[in-house]
């Protein structure tokens, strides 16, 4: 491939590079499952960049290459499963700007979000991420109406683990 | 405020604690290969194709394959020869095709099908092959009792031993027990083989199918 594609890819994905890491933050629990995830997304991302019509932002397009390399292409190693590590995982929750129940509750959601299933988690992922449901539903491949209900099951699937 | 809410809030400041990879960090990582099961797929499956063919030449090289050419059997035997190189070219175009369709660019739900579908045309390859293979091996027993001296020598002792179904009975039992090992060896091949690849994949796809109903 050309280096002028090469350069383009580059350097969109640099300013882009936040949305594969937010995927493998959900789809992972350590530092070397995060980078095995973002380097499999990478390759896939630039694997399919010759066929990238502009007529999508490049950043819609990396949702979509990203969740489906997380749900469907990677192979999981084995020593990434391993649930015991979801409460101590690194997510970096500023204290200083909460009070300890916000905080306590903040841990326990993303605690929550990680025992949710694949498709559950690229839902909530794409909700996260402010998509709307037409997005959602074209992203994942079901109806706005499946997509709506399912995220509404996702909510209160949460709601009990926080008050059970 | 909604649990979700509170998340997305947090969420996005968060944002800032990804360390930044640089210019040359991406590029080292386009450089790698990808270990995505869609490869594993391929490769295993022409890994299939290609261990058919072998079966078949080293068949052809066989002694017995060249004591069975001197029978009369030519009737039987051109036919399924063809129609093992027919299916083959069938089956590899059917592969080819619905592996170019794969494209990480789908909705997860088609490209999951998608590449299912691809499987699938291998998996149907060689269930074709053993159905091929199960024929193959009863008219082969068929011609040799029929045809072969050295059979037909034993047929004739065991008639005069008054053991002839005994003898029957023996050489079916065999090859019957030689056709369920080789399918049990690839049945446990593909278990593990494919119940590795292809189990998340399998759970995701039932997950969304499930959003269906």
């Amino acid at each position: 491939m050309s280096e002028e594609l090469e350069h383009s890819f580059i350097e969109q994905l640099e300013k882009h590079q936040n949305i594969v890491h937010k995927v493998c933050r959900l789809y992972t629990n350590n530092q070397d499952a995060h980078n095995d995830l973002f380097q499999e997304i990478t390759i896939q991302l630039w694997k399919a960049y010759p066929k990238f019509r502009g007529d999508a932002k490049f950043s819609t397009w990396m949702y979509r290459v990203g969740l489906n390399t997380a749900i469907t292409l990677y192979r999981k190693k084995k020593r990434t499963i391993d649930t015991q590590q979801f409460d101590n995982i690194e997510f970096k929750i500023k204290s200083e700007e909460y009070d300890d129940t916000e905080e306590q509750q903040l841990k326990l959601l993303y605690s929550a979000v990680h025992q949710l299933n694949d498709i559950e988690k690229a839902l909530v992922f794409l909700y996260l991420e402010d998509k709307n449901y037409r997005e959602i539903s074209e992203t994942m491949g079901i109806s706005e109406v499946n997509a709506r209900v399912k995220m509404n099951r996702v909510k209160t699937k949460l709601k009990t683990i926080l008050n059970p | 405020m909604d649990e979700l809410d509170l998340l997305k809030r947090d969420w996005k400041k968060t944002e800032d604690d990804f360390p930044k990879l640089s210019y040359n960090d991406i590029y080292k990582m386009i450089l790698k290969k990808s270990s995505s099961i869609v490869k594993w797929i391929f490769i295993i499956s022409l890994l299939e194709f290609g261990l058919w063919l072998i079966i078949s030449f080293a068949l052809k090289d066989n002694k017995s394959m060249e004591r069975f050419k001197t029978y009369d059997a030519d009737l039987i035997l051109i036919p399924l020869t063809v129609i093992g190189y027919v299916v083959l070219a069938y089956f590899f175009y059917l592969f080819y095709k619905n592996y170019r369709t794969i494209s990480v660019t789908d909705n997860a739900k088609v490209l999951m099908e998608n590449i299912l579908k691809t499987r699938r045309s291998v998996k149907h390859y060689v269930a074709f092959n053993l159905i091929y293979l199960a024929v193959s091996v009863v008219l082969v027993m068929f011609i040799q009792f029929d045809q072969d001296e050295q059979f037909i020598a034993q047929i004739q002792q065991a008639s005069a031993d008054g053991e002839l179904v005994k003898y029957y009975v023996i050489v079916i039992l065999t090859t019957m027990a030689f056709l369920a090992i080789a399918i049990g060896v690839l049945l446990l091949f593909y278990w593990l083989v494919y119940g590795i690849l292809l189990g998340r994949l399998n759970k995701n796809y039932r997950e969304l199918k499930k959003l269906e109903f």
